[in-house]
Formats: structure tokens, C-alpha cells, sequence
């Protein structure tokens, strides 16, 4: 009874132009644009660089070059999966981390793929540390999209697991058709060769980090460690190493440490 | 009479508002892909593969099972999954040692039947794989099987209409990437599960078994079942049953993915379910018949530094003893499993 005579006090038309009104507004909703201002979501780049002989001359994939041990080679692939990228202070203390860990591929024929655009609390830091390889997760759960995308061809397909870092080309030592390969993965046990590497800064250049500002890190990766130190790899000798083992896991070892900061620019 | 107009108009108005609304949500106005439940079989242990991160629905099993016909993902077209995986044979290649590739080439092993696979914790008969969303990437890429490219497979499926739609509504949108057709074809390949023969009927109660075929249930119990456990008649190890290695394949099996010495020649323990469909058998397809592969228990194992010790002595078996256990092995044969219209070539 109460109800009904409530109801008849409600001013329909109203109540119905009222609700009309929020439907339209609602199903217009995904529709309205605001122009926003398109805000940068880095103020951060760090750009790999290919270096070859001894951190100074540039790598160039289809040119000719040589490493420790004279031996002429022509890279025609450099890449490797890089993630988890880390900034500190060693003075203050103060360590950042990104809160979304994501793959990245860099290979060096494809440009784009060389440089890692970060947004980076602001802060001045003097390490960087990142990791090279595919943490062990990510070689037993399925498949995966985007940088680890199996498509990348960096995937061994009747053994599971992801070639973490690849370096490849030909070379007149090799005793393979000419041909060298180092694909090199593992994440099972001593077969590991997921490392965390850290970087120190060029002396007295920082990465300064300013609000509303934005730095460039450009980081030297050079092809020549792959040979040498800790463990001599001769292409005459290992023209061939495609699958984990002890002799991926001693290639790793020495390209764990190929890695240097070359220079950092802050733009204000 | 204006009132009741204004509330006619407004009533109106209001539902089509409500209409864009439901459209917009559901594209073509159907209501997404729909769940499929992945009943467990009595008596089954908990799968390895749970769908969590890749639900299994009706429209993704759908696309799993057009391109598991599909030749197109071979580079020639001739070589789609099913040129090698045949229902009738349980979804092992029926008759052949070794299947046949792309250009005229044999694959490295004997092709298994496909069935309980979301049991199966790796794959191949070195276990190779670690898992399953992967497994399809082997054969795809194998210059011996169906030779392709994935970059080259994922362009022809972007490039075909039915397949734009069917990934759209397995997936919600209209991206097209390995990820999905992996997800799909697991859907599938893990579909399909085999539990409803003459032997499960017999442990449900819902059928008896023959004298006969009871006395070679009694003896694979007590022979055979460490290995070939039930109810999945795999325990999923790696051994080495004595089978010598071939000189021209050397194929030395699990050692080929831990490069260790203890695993020379060491294979998966295949499943024994549907075995009678599945010849031939040994992981290179070497026995013609279960028989002979009795008699290779009874007197043909070859001792080496990694023969499994259950075998050091072989399986002494009799004559009679291996008719038991032929006749016990039959029984696992489910023929509903190889004439569901589910698992068969769309139309
Ligand atoms: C040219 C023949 C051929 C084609 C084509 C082929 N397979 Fe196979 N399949 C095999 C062989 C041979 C094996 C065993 C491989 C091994 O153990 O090394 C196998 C093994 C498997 C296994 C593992 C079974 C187990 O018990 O470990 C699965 C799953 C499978 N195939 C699914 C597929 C799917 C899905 C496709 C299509 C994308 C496919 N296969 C295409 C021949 C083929
Ligand atoms: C020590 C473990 C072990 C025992 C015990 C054992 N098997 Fe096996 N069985 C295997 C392995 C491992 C294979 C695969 C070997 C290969 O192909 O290299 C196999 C293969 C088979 C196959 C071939 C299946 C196929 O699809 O290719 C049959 C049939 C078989 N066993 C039956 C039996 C029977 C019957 C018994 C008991 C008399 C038995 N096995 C005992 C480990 C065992």
C-alpha cells in the first residue's frame, strides 16, 4: 500500500528523462576522448652499443673484424634478452627497481631493438645492473608473447629452452663450412647461465636523473669477450656451440663481463 | 496524454541506449568464448596441465582442432599435424616405424598416440619438451617434418579470413600471434583424453573381464606395472628397457637433452592404453607386433651400463603368459576415443 502511494508521488517523466540521461552518458562513455596531453612514459635511454676489438672500433654486422686471437670473423647476428633493470647509489643507498619486469631482445640489426626506454624515479645513481638471459620461469612455463615470442627465432624447439644470447657469422678459421655459431642458453643447474651484471658509471659522469627531465646511458657491448677471458673459445677450435653444457656455460661466462658504460647525458 | 508520451519516448530511447550498451561489449552480439569443463576420469590423478592462464573453451578447442587438420602450417601443405597423428590409430601414425616429412624425409622416432597428454609432465621420448603450449613449435620447425617457419605460419593464418574470426572468438580480439595458436592447439591436443575402455569399464564395475584376460592383468601387475603404472600405464620416467641402439639412427634418448651418461638410452615409458591400435612400437617403431615385443622382455634384452636393474634378469615370460598378457593389453583399447566426432577433421 505504502509503496504504490510512494510511487504515484515520483514524477515519472522526470525520473525517466533522469535515467535516459545517465544511459546516454554512459553509453557514450568509451567514446569521449579528453585531449590529454600525451605525457612520456620514459625519461630514460639506454642505448646498446656493438663494439668490437677491445672496446673501441664498432662492430658492423656483415663486416669483417678480428678477435683476441687474430682470428678474422664476420658477425651477421649479435643479440641477447636483457631484463630487470636495476639503479642504485652505492653512497646514499637508495636503489631503484622497475616495478614491471619486461623482456627485452637487443638485436643488433634491428636499431629500434637497442634501445630501452625506462621511466626511472629521479634520483642520482651510479650503477646500473641488469640481467642477460631468461630466468628459468620462463623456459618451463609455455608460450610466451612479445620479446620472447618463439617467433624471434631465439627458442630451441625439441629442447626446450630459450637461446639467451646469440653470436654468429662466418668466419675463414672455422672448420664448419665457415661458419660460427654461439647460441647460447641453459637454466637447469650448472647449466645456468642467467647472470645479474653490474655496471659502474665512466668516472665522474652520473646518471643525474632530474624531474621532468631525461638521460641518454649509452652501454658498449663488445663481441670480443665472447672469445676470451676467463676461457680461451678459438672459432678453430669451438666454431660450433649450440646447445647448453659446459662449453655454452664457459661462452657465457666470458660475455658475462662485455658490458661497459661508455658515457651518460643528462638533459635537464 | 503529453506524459504518458514523454515516458513512451524516454522508455523508448532508454532501451537503446541499453542496447548499444550490451553490443559494444560483445561485438557481434554473441556473449564470448564459452568454458568447456576438463572432467577428470575416476581414478585419474590431478593433470599436469591445469588451463589456468589458457581456460579451455569451446571456441578455442574449435580453432585447436581446425589447425591441428590444417596442412597449411606445413611449408608444403601437405604435412598438418594429423598427416602424422591419425584417430583411428589413437592418434599415432598407424603402420609406419617412422612417419613421413616433408621432402621425402622419415621423422627421427616412432610417432606416439595422443591421448592423456595433460598427464604427461615433458614430451618426446627424450622429454625434451617441458611443456606442452611449446611442443607444437618441434614438429613445425623440423626441416623432416612439416619444414615451416612460425613467422610464416602466423602470416598465412593472419591472412585468412576464417581464421581472423575464429581467433577473435576464442581470444576476444583479433590479434593473431604463436601464442594463441599454441593455446589453441593445446586446448585441443590436451582435450583429448582416453579412459573409457573394456579396462576402465571392468574398475568401474560396469563390465567383467574374460578369464583369460584376468590372468594377464595379474601377471602385468605384477611385470610390467612399476613402469606401465596404471591408471595412466606410464609412471612418466626415463628408462632403458634393453633395447640395443640402432647403428644407423644412434639415437642414445634422454642423454640428447642432459648430456649425461647415465641417461644413455633412456626413453619415456610410453603409455600402454590404446596399444593394441598403436603399432608399430619401441621409440624407433622396430617391433611389428606386441609379440614381439613380449618376446624382446623374455629373451632379447640387452644388458648395459643403463639397463633399468627391474630388467637385469629379463621378464622370463612363457608362452602362455604372453597370450595372457596380449589378450590383458587388448582391453585397453577404447574405441569411443577413436570415433569421437570431437577429435575428427572439422568439417
Ligand atoms: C611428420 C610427422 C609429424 C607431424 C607432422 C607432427 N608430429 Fe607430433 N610427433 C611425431 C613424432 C615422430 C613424435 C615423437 C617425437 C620424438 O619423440 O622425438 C611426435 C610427438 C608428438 C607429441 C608428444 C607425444 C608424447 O607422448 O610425448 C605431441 C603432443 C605431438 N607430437 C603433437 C603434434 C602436433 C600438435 C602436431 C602439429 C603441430 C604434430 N605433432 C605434428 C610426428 C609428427
Ligand atoms: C623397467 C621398466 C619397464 C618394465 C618393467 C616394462 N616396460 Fe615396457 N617399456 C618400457 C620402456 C622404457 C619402453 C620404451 C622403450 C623404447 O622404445 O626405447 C617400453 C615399451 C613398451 C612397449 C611398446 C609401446 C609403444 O607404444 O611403443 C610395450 C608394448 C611394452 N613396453 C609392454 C610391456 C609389458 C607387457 C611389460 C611387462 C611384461 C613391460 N612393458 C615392462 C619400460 C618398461
Amino acid at each position: 500500500m505504502k509503496l504504490t502511494q510512494q510511487l504515484h508521488r515520483v514524477n515519472l517523466p522526470k525520473l525517466c528523462i533522469v535515467l535516459l540521461l545517465t544511459t546516454v552518458v554512459i553509453s557514450c562513455q568509451k567514446e569521449l576522448h579528453f585531449d590529454k596531453v600525451p605525457e612520456k612514459d620514459y625519461n630514460l635511454i639506454i642505448k646498446f652499443l656493438p663494439i668490437a676489438t677491445y672496446d673501441s672500433v664498432p662492430l658492423v654486422l656483415g663486416k669483417p673484424t678480428k678477435n683476441t686471437f687474430k682470428e678474422e670473423y664476420t658477425p651477421t647476428a649479435f643479440k641477447f634478452y636483457v631484463h630487470d633493470f636495476i639503479l642504485s647509489n652505492t653512497d646514499s643507498g637508495h636503489v631503484f627497481k622497475l616495478a614491471q619486469d619486461k623482456y627485452y631482445l637487443v638485436n643488433f640489426a634491428d636499431s629500434a631493438s637497442t634501445e630501452i626506454k625506462l621511466s626511472v624515479q629521479p634520483y642520482v645513481y651510479n650503477r646500473l645492473f641488469f640481467t642477460i638471459g631468461v630466468d628459468s620461469a620462463k623456459n618451463v612455463s609455455g608460450a610466451q608473447t612479445d620479446a620472447l615470442d618463439p617467433a624471434n627465432g631465439m627458442f630451441w624447439n625439441w629442447n626446450t629452452g630459450y637461446i639467451m644470447a646469440k653470436l654468429e657469422g662466418t668466419s675463414p678459421k672455422s672448420s664448419q663450412a665457415g661458419k660460427f655459431e654461439y647460441h647460447i642458453g641453459g637454466f637447469a643447474g650448472a647449466d645456468n647461465v642467467v647472470k645479474q651484471v653490474e655496471c659502474i658509471f665512466p668516472f665522474q659522469n652520473n646518471l643525474d636523473l632530474k624531474p621532468g627531465g631525461e638521460s641518454r646511458m649509452f652501454v658498449n657491448c663488445d663481441a670480443n669477450d665472447w672469445f676470451y677471458n676467463t676461457w680461451d673459445i678459438k672459432i678453430a677450435d669451438y666454431p660450433v656451440v649450440t646447445s647448453p653444457g659446459t662449453l655454452a656455460k664457459q661462452v657465457a661466462e666470458n660475455y658475462w663481463k662485455m658490458f661497459t658504460i661508455d658515457s651518460v647525458s643528462n638533459i635537464q | 496524454m503529453a506524459v504518458r508520451w514523454t515516458i513512451r519516448i524516454c522508455l523508448l530511447l532508454f532501451l537503446g541506449c541499453l542496447l548499444v550498451n550490451a553490443c559494444k561489449k560483445s561485438g557481434d552480439g554473441n556473449s564470448g568464448p564459452q568454458l568447456l569443463d576438463f572432467p577428470i576420469p575416476a581414478g585419474f590423478p590431478a593433470p599436469q596441465y591445469s588451463f589456468t592462464g589458457n581456460p579451455l573453451t569451446k571456441q578455442g578447442f574449435e580453432l585447436g582442432r581446425k589447425l591441428f587438420y590444417d596442412g597449411r602450417l606445413s611449408k608444403d601443405g601437405n604435412f598438418p599435424c594429423a598427416s602424422c597423428h591419425q584417430q583411428f590409430a589413437a592418434f599415432a601414425t598407424f603402420d609406419h616405424p617412422l612417419s613421413h616429412g616433408f621432402n621425402n624425409q622419415f621423422t627421427l622416432r616412432n610417432a606416439p598416440g595422443l591421448f592423456n597428454m595433460a598427464w604427461n609432465k615433458e614430451f618426446h621420448w627424450d622429454g625434451g619438451i617441458n611443456n606442452i603450449e611449446v611442443q607444437p613449435l618441434a614438429p613445425l620447425t623440423a626441416p623432416n617434418e612439416m619444414a615451416e617457419d612460425i613467422t610464416n605460419v602466423i602470416n598465412k593464418l593472419k591472412a585468412d579470413e576464417v581464421y581472423q574470426r575464429m581467433f577473435t572468438a576464442a581470444f576476444g580480439d583479433e590479434t593473431i600471434n604463436s601464442q594463441r595458436m599454441l593455446f589453441a592447439i593445446t586446448q585441443f591436443v590436451n582435450s583429448m583424453v582416453s579412459a573409457n575402455s573394456k579396462y576402465d569399464k571392468v574398475k568401474q564395475g560396469k563390465a567383467a573381464f574374460t578369464q583369460t584376460e584376468q590372468n594377464g592383468y595379474t601377471l602385468f601387475q605384477s611385470k610390467c606395472a612399476t613402469c606401465h603404472t596404471e591408471p595412466l600405464f606410464t609412471d612418466n620416467s626415463f628408462r632403458n628397457n634393453g633395447i640395443p641402439v640402432d647403428p644407423f639412427i644412434n639415437d642414445y634418448g634422454r642423454m640428447r637433452i642432459t648430456n649425461k651418461k647415465e641417461d644413455s638410452l633412456k626413453f619415456k615409458v610410453p603409455s600402454l592404453r590404446n596399444v593394441a591400435i598403436t603399432l608399430p612400437y619401441g621409440h624407433d617403431g622396430r617391433f611389428s607386433s606386441i609379440t614381439s615385443v613380449l618376446d624382446h622382455y623374455s629373451s632379447g634384452i640387452q644388458n648395459g651400463p643403463t639397463l633399468d636393474p627391474l630388467l637385469k634378469n629379463k621378464i622370463p615370460l612363457t608362452n602362455f603368459d604372453k597370450f595372457y598378457l596380449l589378450e590383458f593389453l587388448k582391453t585397453l583399447t577404447d574405441s569411443s576415443f577413436i570415433s569421437d566426432k570431437r577429435f575428427a577433421q572439422p568439417e
